[in-house]
């Protein structure tokens, strides 16, 4: 037990030095952009008709710490993001960061999250049901949906649903709240009625998510199914239910969870192209746009950041949880 | 004599694949009588394995046994007839219960993320009354009769932490734990070093003495058959073409295809003697040759009645029988 838990703490310091790698990966790429966050602010108020000089660009160098040397400033991001969850002010629209993404990356996390936790909730039992039924019809059908799944593009999925929505309900199923709770303080009423938007999207994530996890389970069950140890279960007299769950199920389950963080970044790749399409307003769209149209360094770093946070985080947990259901990892962590 | 322990007879197994039915084995029939050690010889593709998974029914979904085969298992509470068994919990007599297994592979054997020791519990919690902690002490036991080292510890550790002869002995341990009557060995030994491998069988000679129990020796090392082995039974493309005492088999084999196999063996009192191999390869089951399965590899084989007519066992002295009409003719012309 003490093993396990040096093991969790181990894992857990190496994921904090992922995450400070990955911020300073993020920080150069964030000094890459063309242009300081002074220079661009003051192009723009060029824009807007006022003159401006080297000098105060200069002075607003200055103002915003950016003439200090690369690696104080990275510390200094780097500590406010750490101690204080602190992301600093936009570049372009000079507002708060923590309060421009406010609830948009935390229901964008949570909408990926539960078309993943949908996706594996449906596709393991099954997967692993299918792979072990001799059911011609089941099989085909399942193959069929799943194949469906993989090949229907979202967007197209989306407008597909819109499109009968609108035609037989008259509700587009737009957006993710209703006028009235749009700008109210959160409760369990605006809690509901976000629930009862969100399902759109989180379905239309889930299904092809669902139906890439559907063919791994299927495929790695398989491939346990025909293994000795499972003839050799049987010929112990192990069989039915215990003899499935506890031998090919249980083994076939290792590159299923390890694979659930490459998922969740999959599936937030895919989330601002439904966005676009349900005007969901979420972090993904903001990604894009402070990436492509206004080139807002300072928030897409914050994005980036805090997704990649969110799948070490979620590896660090898939590493617990593997190390927990197989030994041999366990021992090869150990040591 | 008293009632063989399990009766096998003319076991035929077809696999239904994509290009027809595929005979495995044919009239494949043979006794096994408690604590006697018989070995099953053959190459790879001759059905031994196949024969010895229908003894636990063990073989995949889409094998047919023909009506006419019979597989009867003489217990002490009676008889049991093992195609009659339906439902997973009847099945169990001859899954660890009566009859045991131990495989070629004994890491493949083992699930790679359960304990050695919660797999033997939970065999022996299916097949006993035994409470955990009773089925607990009696596994240690077995894995320190098997010669274990530290058998507590070794019990809650998992096979990738076993060495290779220590796996064996655990599996040995596992099969033996129930007390089964019959232990079907699938080529135990052929995935050890030379040495572990007589250790193995050493091991298995005593504890087949101790428990009183019959071995089914499934292997293609004639080698091994002659230091474990009562009798043997030779198989060649799913037939039986000879058996008898082991003695008899080995000193004065008269079967084409055992004189064969005997003369591929590498002699020590003569090593500069040429290995005489059979010659060819052994036919796809999807073609079987017409009359004798042999002749299409059969220095003697005579044309025109080989290749027509399946040979009958022609039962010798001493209980042996041969399947072969060349021994057939050779023996009608000795008693004329």
């Amino acid at each position: 037990m003490s093993q396990f838990i040096q093991f969790a703490m181990t894992r857990a310091f190496l994921a904090l030095i992922t995450l400070l790698t990955v911020s300073l990966i993020v920080f150069t790429l964030m000094e890459l952009v063309p242009g300081t966050c002074a220079e661009r602010y003051l192009a723009f108020k060029n824009t807007q008709g006022s003159q401006i000089t080297i000098a105060d660009i200069k002075a607003e160098e200055r103002r915003l710490g950016l003439d200090r040397p690369f690696v104080e400033r990275w510390v200094k991001w780097v500590g406010n993001v750490f101690i204080h969850g602190e992301f600093g002010d936009s570049c372009i629209l000079r507002l708060n960061i923590n309060q421009l993404l406010a609830d948009k990356f935390w229901i964008s996390l949570g909408i990926c999250m539960a078309a993943l936790i949908l996706s594996y909730a449906i596709a393991v039992p099954i997967g692993i049901i299918s792979a072990s039924s001799n059911n011609a019809f089941v099989n085909n059908s399942l193959r069929f949906v799943s194949y469906l799944g993989l090949a229907l593009p979202n967007f197209l999925l989306a407008l597909i649903i819109m499109l009968f929505s609108t035609v037989f309900f008259g509700d587009s199923l737009t957006g993710l709240f209703s006028k009235e709770y749009r700008d109210a303080a959160w409760s369990m009423a605006k809690f509901g009625d976000f629930l009862s938007h969100a399902w759109l999207p989180v379905f239309i994530l889930g299904w092809s998510a669902t139906a890439f996890a559907l063919q791994t389970v299927r495929a790695l069950m398989l491939d346990e199914i025909g293994k000795l140890y499972v003839t050799a279960a049987s010929a112990r007299g192990v069989s039915g239910a215990r003899l499935l769950w506890r031998y090919p199920a249980k083994h076939s389950l290792g590159p299923v969870i390890n694979s659930l963080g490459f998922d969740l970044n999959r599936i937030f790749n895919e989330l601002p192209i439904v966005a676009l399409i349900l005007t969901l307003t979420e972090a993904g769209a903001l990604l894009f746009e402070s990436l492509a149209r206004s080139n807002d360094q300072q928030l897409a770093g914050a994005i980036i950041f805090l997704l990649t946070a969110s799948i070490v985080a979620l590896n660090f947990f898939t590493d617990i949880l593997l190390a927990l259901i197989d030994p041999r990892v366990r021992r090869g962590m150990m040591g | 004599m008293s009632e063989p322990l399990i009766s096998v007879k003319d076991l035929t197994i077809r696999f239904r694949t994509d290009e027809g039915l595929v005979t495995a084995v044919e009239n494949v029939t043979f006794d096994i009588n408690p604590g006697e050690v018989m070995g099953l010889v053959g190459e790879s593709g001759s059905g031994k394995s196949v024969t010895a998974k229908a003894l636990m029914r063990l073989n995949a979904g889409n094998t047919r046994y023909d009506p006419k085969s019979r597989i009867i298992l003489n217990l002490p509470d009676g008889p049991v007839d093992v195609f009659s068994l339906k439902r997973d919990a009847e099945l169990r007599v001859v899954r660890g219960g009566a009859v045991s297994m131990i495989f070629q592979e004994p890491m493949a054997s083992f699930a790679p993320a359960i304990s050695v020791g919660k797999q033997m519990i939970e065999q022996l919690l299916i097949h006993t009354d035994l409470s955990k902690a009773a089925a607990r002490d009696l596994s240690i036991e077995m894995l320190d009769r098997v010669g274990i080292p530290d058998a507590a510890r070794r019990f809650d550790q998992y096979a990738f932490e076993f060495s290779g002869g220590m796996r064996q002995r655990a599996m040995i341990a596992m099969a033996l734990s129930t007390r089964p009557r019959l232990l079907i060995a699938d080529e135990p030994t052929t995935a050890l070093d030379v040495t572990i491998q007589a250790q193995v069988i050493d091991l298995m000679k005593d504890l087949v003495s101790e428990f009183g129990m019959a071995i089914l020796f499934i292997t293609h090392d004639l080698g091994v058959i002659a230091q474990t082995a009562d009798k043997v039974a030779v198989m060649y493309l799913g037939r039986i073409v000879e058996k008898g005492t082991v003695r008899q088999v080995i000193r004065d084999p008269q079967h084409p295809y055992t004189r064969g196999l005997l003369s591929a063996l590498p002699k020590l009192e003569d090593l500069e003697a040429k290995l005489t191999p059979v010659p060819g390869d052994i036919p796809s089951p999807l073609d079987r040759p017409a009359g004798c399965v042999f002749q299409t590899r059969c220095p003697v084989a005579i044309p025109g009645r080989c290749d027509r007519d399946v040979p009958d066992d022609t039962n010798l002295s001493g209980g042996r029988s041969v399947a072969c009409h060349v021994v057939a003719d050779s023996v009608k012309q000795g008693m004329t």
